[in-house]
């Protein structure tokens, strides 16, 4: 089973307390919403396999607190990572405005620093927005990050999220490849007789 | 691949949060913040010795400090399974989950235990041990849990 996997990518979720992290990873990797989701302790560990191009990768994604008094250690978790999802709330526009300290805590922590980074706008599905697209949009542009709008409530948007974010580490040279030198992108789609099973129908 | 059992902390992590534990200490003065950070990378450890002092700097923090009762449960669950004391961890991990018991992260928590049990074979063996101790655990943290609501 193992050998189908091209590479196993560490992702990182980050942002203010109750935006929805640990809700968009739900709904990620068992396509469930709780209501009720407690507050992350700490941090919380999910694995994934997904299969894009042809090519199957094992996400190990790293879902943080945002809580204050986990603050000083979960820095600790951004290390090698190769993606990192920074995420706020639409309708609570001072979880946006912390996204600039959240940028630039990753700066200090992450060690690749060729890491790719997205903006998830999330619970689109409330009525009264205080983000508008066009605000997310403009300071992802000039971040230089990806940015996708996600309800974790309704499900829209989120695997989107996640496989654009995969996409794009694929494509950043020298991200993943000391893992597997002699593997090149799309490589799998056309060897392996086993490559499109379940997962090939969602893309 | 590392997860939540597996995972271990940076030495220089570690020596940071000791430094910072240790001059409150020297003080007599340790804040429940420095307790927790160092216990917290203590649990992390490679070392058993620093996993079993990080219970221990648990175990003070869950008698003198009820509102942190939830993430000190938590941990305690992690530093025994780390251990390989897994009917105490798994003796956590229920207390935990008869107060909060959709709790997503102590049910995969949970499920990271009993996997790691089934590959050592142990599975079985250890089920008495813990629902004894779910007992005793419990009582400090529904206290904690009916004066937060
Ligand atoms: N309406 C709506 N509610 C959401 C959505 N996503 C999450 N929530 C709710 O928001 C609350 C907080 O969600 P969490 O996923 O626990 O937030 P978090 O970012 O993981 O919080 P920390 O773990 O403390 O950092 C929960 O009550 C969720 O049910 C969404 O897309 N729409
Ligand atoms: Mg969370």
């Amino acid at each position: 089973m193992d050998e189908d996997i091209l590479t196993t990518l560490k992702i990182l979720i980050i942002g203010e307390s109750g935006v929805g992290k640990s809700s968009l990873l739900l709904r990620f990797t068992e396509d469930n919403f709780d209501p009720e989701q407690t507050l992350t302790i700490g941090v919380d560990f999910k694995t994934k396999k997904v299969t894009l191009d042809g090519n199957t990768v094992k996400l190990a994604i790293w879902d943080t607190a945002g809580q204050e008094r986990f603050r000083t250690l979960t820095p600790s978790y951004y290390r090698d990572a190769q993606g990192a999802i920074l995420v706020f709330d639409v309708s609570s526009y001072s979880t946006f405005a912390k996204l600039e300290t959240w940028l630039s805590e990753l700066d200090t922590y992450s060690t690749n620093n060729n890491i790719v980074k997205m903006i998830v706008g999330n619970k689109i599905d409330v009525e009264n927005r205080e983000v508008t697209r066009e605000q997310a949009m403009a300071f992802a542009r000039r971040h230089q990050t990806l940015y996708i709008e996600a309800s974790a409530k309704t499900k829209h948007g989120v695997q989107n999220a996640f496989e654009e974010l995969v996409h794009k580490i694929i494509q950043t040279p020298g991200l993943w490849e000391s893992y597997n030198d002699n593997i090149h992108v799309g490589q799998k789609g056309h060897t392996s007789p086993s490559g499109c099973s379940t997962y090939c129908s969602l893309i | 691949m590392a997860d939540i059992l597996s995972e271990t902390v940076e030495q220089e992590d570690l020596k940071k949060f000791e430094k910072i534990y240790h001059e409150q200490l020297s003080k007599n003065d340790v804040t429940i913040k420095a307790q927790f950070d160092y216990a917290w990378c203590l649990v992390r450890s490679k070392y058993p010795a620093d996993i079993q002092k990080g219970i221990m700097l648990l175990e003070d923090l869950y008698t003198t400090n009820e509102p942190g009762q939830r993430d000190y449960i938590f941990y305690l669950a992690v530093g025994n399974a780390r251990l390989k004391d897994y009917s105490k961890a798994l003796g956590y991990a229920r207390s935990f989950l008869t107060i909060e018991p959709g709790n997503q992260q102590v049910i995969s928590l949970e499920r990271t235990i009993k996997k790691k049990m089934e590959e050592e074979g142990l599975m079985g063996m250890a089920i008495v041990g813990g629902a004894v101790l779910a007992i005793g655990a419990i009582v400090g943290f529904g206290v904690a849990l009916a004066k937060a609501k």
